[in-house]
């Protein structure tokens, strides 16, 4: 999902950019008040990050013959809501294009839109339709890891037909392209990264219930705004 | 819950290692990256399309993936001191009621 340096045109990495400023800038401050509020949950937060630090860096092999790497951003956004992932995912973009020569400044604003925005904010959403429907919480975290995942590179599939329209087909005709890279290789990935955030969960389940309880994990809270 | 992550954690794995065997029977499978094949389609849409900024620092080859490592091992680290930490701290809890019992 990392759209590679100078790979948009100028407008469009200024407005994806635009478009992701607001959310990074909430997530710093959400960030902030949690520490302020809930100091308790610092050190799960750390691992909450280190979690998308160490499953993005990891290129792993697919069924297709292609490699690709998974986000590791919905475990955060389950835990401790959406918005604060937008930060967390900023950070490990900015680590990756700088030292990494992995996506780029230019692109800086649409891969976090994709990655640490759209992603974060539809595993969230699964795990509360998944609970919703009273599944139980072992398949809303799995559906919700898995289909954060896949929205991530769907929402760059995007960001790249709308840049690059096929000049028959059009945008659509360009969007079905950019997916059909990403999709299949992606899928036993977001399988692979929906397994690892269940195990972290059940783990978290059984040795650190304080924290759970402070964050309202899985009630449908947002953790947040749960002081008063 | 340890027979059950035991068995999540087989499970992932045995998805990654049955993908590298089921891609390396494709025909011409060198395992690129998606990222890389997707910048490449970009040129196949728009051929005279030029990346207008490029890479600040690129690191060598060699450094790059020391770099990939030194992620994943800040990552892994910092996960693996928390979980450590929190069973410790639950054994310790654990030893301290039997204690006072």
């Amino acid at each position: 999902m990392h759209i590679a340096e100078g790979f948009l045109p100028p407008l469009h990495a200024a407005a994806w950019t635009a478009a992701a400023l607001p959310f990074v800038i909430v997530s710093a401050w959400r960030v902030n008040r949690l520490m302020r509020d809930q100091p308790q949950t610092k050190l799960l937060l750390a691992a909450a990050g280190a979690f998308a630090f160490v499953i993005s860096a990891l290129k792993l092999p697919s069924v297709t013959g292609s490699c690709s790497h998974a986000t590791g951003t919905g475990l955060g956004a389950i835990l401790f809501g959406p918005a604060v992932m937008a930060l967390l995912g900023t950070i490990v973009l900015v680590f990756q294009a700088l030292l990494l020569a992995h996506g780029g400044i230019t692109t800086l604003g649409a891969n976090v839109f994709s990655m640490a925005i759209v992603g974060p904010w539809i595993a969230y959403g699964v795990l509360r339709g998944a609970q919703g429907l009273n599944a139980p919480l072992a398949v809303s975290v799995f559906l919700a890891a898995m289909l954060g995942d896949l929205a991530t590179y769907t929402m760059t599939a995007g960001q790249l037909a709308l840049a690059f329209p096929d000049p028959a087909s059009g945008i659509a005709g360009s969007f079905v392209k950019f997916l059909s890279v990403f999709a299949p290789t992606q899928l036993p990935l977001a399988v692979v990264e929906g397994l690892l955030t269940v195990v972290i969960v059940n783990f978290l389940r059984e040795y650190s219930g304080d924290e759970l309880q402070i964050l309202k994990f899985p009630s449908p809270t947002v953790a947040v705004e749960a002081r008063s | 819950m340890n027979a059950r992550n035991g068995g999540l954690l087989l499970l992932a794995v045995a998805l990654v290692v049955g993908s590298v065997w089921l891609g390396s029977r494709r025909e011409g499978a060198e395992f690129t990256g998606s990222d890389g094949q997707a910048m490449a389609a970009v040129t196949t849409i728009q051929p005279d399309y030029q990346p207008w900024f490029g890479f600040i620092w690129e690191p060598p080859p060699e450094i790059a993936s020391g770099l990939f490592a030194l992620q994943a091992a800040l990552g892994a680290g910092i996960l693996g001191y928390y979980l450590g930490f929190k069973r410790g701290q639950a054994q310790g809890r654990r030893k301290h009621s039997d204690a006072g019992d």
